[in-house]
């Protein structure tokens, strides 16, 4: 019983969450190529206003977005400072023996930007797909590293499995908090060390019962014959529509477009 | 007699006003003397274990009124106390298990209550004998090495250590064998014996909580059914009928003769004074043979 | 291959490190015929769980040979032919759900049999049918209880037909209802789909469905027989810390006193009705 968690799926049927995984993938991996690649304030400014209309589209209120852009806020406010001040050029004002300059100004926003596509970006491919189908993306998508003789079946296993034991692992934590809290456990004590203790109660028996679910894990894995290779059957649901084509080639146009104007 | 726990009108709802609202509770009115062992009995879902958290001071009471030892956890200022008065075993205790070795890991409550260590030491040996564990040879040793059964008792020994006024156990049969189930059984019959240490058994199995306690209550689905003493309970057959899977095997052979209209004693207190009843009505119900 | 059914001969286990967990086992003789239901009964540490993973290879016997339907399970190239016919449940239902989703969990077997996608789909269909699950095909295994998960992972070992299926305390976690529920559905593919149990269990409660018991003690075979045989010797259970399950307790009292029960009397209903006879 928490209440929704970062990146956590929404369930809906909107037009974002419609789209093959692959399509949301391919499109969020050239957006982080855009931006990587561009700083022009303008393209940037594009660049969210996309990301703005797919929020837009997916049906999930602005509200829950906002709320966890406030977890990343400080990191925003730091990156935004430190360019501010940092980039040398004509001072717009003093701050004590710091000066703030024009050009930090813009270096910082277009870095403030970036980071708000990059977050937003990921957050709206997470809360569409759902973890199953995020997976079996990821699997395809790849594949083809396969036949460099990368063990890309093993990364996608660990995926999968890390999505089926994270909410296991929360309610466990939450649950041996309770229990050492019973016991007298201090969580909000103002000595440092007395907090550490007690985390370090929470975390050693945490540790324990995932080493002994490892071992479980892989005697089951083995039992169920378990030899490592792609997952056809995750993969059989992938299925291209036309409107997933259109969206890459758009990104890819729009990507080369950014690409030209710098 | 003192009353030790009183619940008055009690409701418990998770995250109110949430998508994710949920009654939990709702109008649960318990009591509970000094010296007395209550068996708590509900399936999945029935917020038993919301009960216990209750009863502690891990959550409060969204409304009416739970006085345990005589802190109404509706006052803020006592509730942070309360896990002295109240020791809760959770479900699996021997999965919190943290220290290195066994003296520390018992140790770790009193300590928590700022003891002096050798205040400490005395709690500790005696909690671990309470619950079968012959401390000089154990206290050096690594948890981590020991079977399952006996880190369950060295974490009720964890909890014992706190000399709590109710102890709590939730499940504490779950998963153990017959011999591992027999010794629980002793360590609770041993502090029911005396008189003054209040205990609560929570249980999905109505079997293991029938042989114990002196008083029953049953949840379903956040309410209660059923509130009452063991023998008023095994009257019920209406309430008893049920949960026909969780009833003693002679139970349920006398409650299926019942219901084919042939009137067994109502009461049969173990399995023995029922064979004596079966072959009283084999032979004709002409009492002794 | 020479025949059907499980062998074991003269076999042995010893663990090197005395700190384990798991339990040696002395000189087991064992044949398990198809289509047989077996309850093995034990305490802990009494070798139960290392003889359900000797069955499949998860551990090497020390001594002795394992034959499944005549292959030999020490053989590596035939493994995985003898994990497809001889599926385990284990205990923890908790930790042997690799899939975030319930469907997922159950082509999982099937799948690396390399099965085409859509045999995998009519498997899952069918898996879930028998354990009556249907409706959680697209849930999340961490929203189900113990006992929904404990019969998504008998779906998932079903799925991958097998001849035999071993498990290993799969109800010691499980609320009575939900244990009864599992009992049932073993009876049911045991009976209507013909796939031999063997079903391992600290509760003599639990075996009463079993038409060969077998009773580990230490790690070397103490008694065995039908649950009746071994239940009527109330001495020899207790003297190892077991008890027989209270309907066997009643029948052995009033055959004591000269009523004699039929010897199919396996059920409390059965009972009953043999006490109206009376």
């Amino acid at each position: 019983m928490n209440e929704i968690k970062l990146g956590q799926y929404v369930h809906g049927n909107s037009l974002i969450h419609l789209l093959d995984p692959r399509t949301k993938i391919i499109c969020c991996i050239l957006a982080v190529i855009g931006i990587l690649s561009n700083h022009n304030f303008w393209y940037l400014l594009f660049l969210l206003g996309l990301i703005l209309t797919g929020i837009k589209c997916s049906g999930i209120p602005f509200s829950s977005f906002w709320r966890s852009m406030r977890g990343i806020r400080y990191l925003l406010l730091i990156t935004f400072l430190f360019q501010a001040v940092l980039t040398q050029g004509e001072a717009v004002f003093q701050l004590g023996a710091l000066s703030v300059t024009q050009e930090g100004l813009m270096i910082g926003l277009i870095n403030l930007l970036r980071l708000v596509i990059l977050f937003l970006g990921s957050i709206i491919l997470l809360m569409t797909t759902t973890p199953m189908k995020l997976s079996a993306g990821l699997e395809f998508l790849l594949l083809p590293l396969n036949k460099i003789k990368i063990p890309v079946q093993y990364f996608t296993t660990i995926i999968s499995i890390s999505f089926r034991f994270i909410p296991t692992l929360v309610e466990e934590s939450i649950t041996i908090k309770d229990a050492q809290r019973s016991r007298g456990a201090h969580f909000d004590s103002p000595k440092i060390l007395t907090n550490l203790k007690s985390y370090l109660a929470i975390l050693i028996p945490l540790l324990a019962s995932s080493l002994l679910r490892a071992e479980d894990l892989a005697e089951a894995m083995d039992s169920r014959c378990y030899t490592g290779n792609p997952n056809q059957y995750r993969m059989r649901n992938l299925k291209y529509k036309a409107v997933d084509i259109y969206l890459i080639i758009f990104m890819a146009v729009a990507l080369l477009v950014g690409l030209v104007i710098t | 007699m003192s009353k030790i726990i009183d619940i008055k009108d009690l409701s418990y709802v998770y995250l109110p006003g949430s998508p994710y609202e949920q009654q939990a509770l709702k109008n649960i009115n318990i009591s509970l003397n000094q010296g007395e062992l209550l068996g708590l009995f509900g399936g999945n879902g029935s917020g038993k274990s919301t009960l216990a958290k209750l009863l502690n001071g891990l959550i409060y009471p969204t409304g009416g009124q739970v006085t345990v030892c005589g802190i109404d956890t509706n006052i803020k200022e006592l509730r942070h106390d309360l896990w002295k008065k109240v020791g809760l075993v959770f479900q699996y205790p021997e999965q919190q298990i943290f220290e290195s070795n066994v003296y520390d890991e018992v140790a770790y409550g009193p300590r928590n209550l700022g003891l002096s260590e050798s205040e400490v030491k005395t709690r500790v040996f005696e909690a671990l004998d309470r619950v079968g564990i012959f401390p000089d040879s154990m206290v050096n040793l690594s948890p981590v090495k020991l079977s399952g059964g006996v880190r369950r008792r060295i974490a009720i020994a964890g909890i014992l250590a706190l000399e709590p006024e109710v102890l709590v156990l939730d499940e504490p049969m779950a998963g153990l064998d017959p011999l591992g189930q027999n010794l629980m059984l002793e360590i609770i019959k041993a502090r029911q014996e005396k008189k003054t240490q209040t205990t609560i058994i929570i249980s999905h199995n109505l079997k293991d909580i029938l042989a114990l306690a002196d008083k029953i209550a049953i949840l379903e689905r956040g309410a209660l059914v059923f509130h009452g003493e063991v023998q008023e309970l095994l009257s019920k057959i209406d309430i008893l009928s049920q949960f026909r899977l969780e009833l003693p095997d002679y139970l349920q052979v006398a409650y299926a003769l019942n219901a084919r209209g042939i009137k067994p004693n109502n009461d049969i207190k173990n399995i023995n004074e029922a064979g004596l009843e079966l072959i009283r009505i084999i032979s004709g119900g002409k009492g002794k043979l | 291959m020479n025949g059907h059914g499980i062998q074991l001969i003269n076999v042995g286990k010893e663990f090197k490190n005395p700190d384990s967990y798991k339990a040696a086992l002395t000189n087991i003789n064992l044949t398990i015929h198809e289509g047989e239901y077996i309850g093995i009964l034990g305490l802990n540490q009494s070798g139960k769980s290392t003889l359900a993973r000797l069955l499949n290879g998860l551990l090497k016997p020390s001594l002795g040979r394992i034959l499944v339907n005549g292959m030999d399970v020490d053989s590596s190239e035939q493994i995985r032919e003898i994990r497809q016919l001889l599926g385990i449940v284990f205990q923890n239902p908790d930790n042997q759900l690799i899939c975030p989703v319930v469907e997922e969990e159950i082509a999982f077997g099937p799948e690396n049999l390399g099965l085409s996608p859509s045999e995998v789909n009519k498997r899952v269909s069918w898996a879930l049918e028998i354990v009556g699950m249907q409706d959680m095909r697209y849930h999340a295994p961490h929203l189900l209880s113990g006992g929904q998960k404990q019969k998504v992972a008998l779906a998932s070992v079903l799925a991958m037909e097998p001849s035999y299926l071993v498990l290993d305390e799969p109800t010691s976690m499980l609320d009575p209802v939900s244990r009864w529920e599992i009992l049932e559905h073993l009876r049911k593919i045991n009976k209507e789909n013909h796939i031999t149990i063997i079903l391992i269990s600290h509760n003599p409660e639990d075996l009463l469905d079993a038409n060969r018991l077998i009773v580990l003690h230490e790690g070397f075979i103490y008694m065995q027989g039908t649950p009746r045989e071994v239940y009527a010797d109330m001495e020899k259970l207790t003297a190892i810390g077991l008890k027989p399950p209270g309907l066997y307790q009643l029948i052995q009292q009033l055959e004591e006193e000269g009523y004699g029960i039929d010897d199919n009397t396996s059920t409390i209903p059965q009972l009953v009705e043999k006490i109206c006879q009376k």
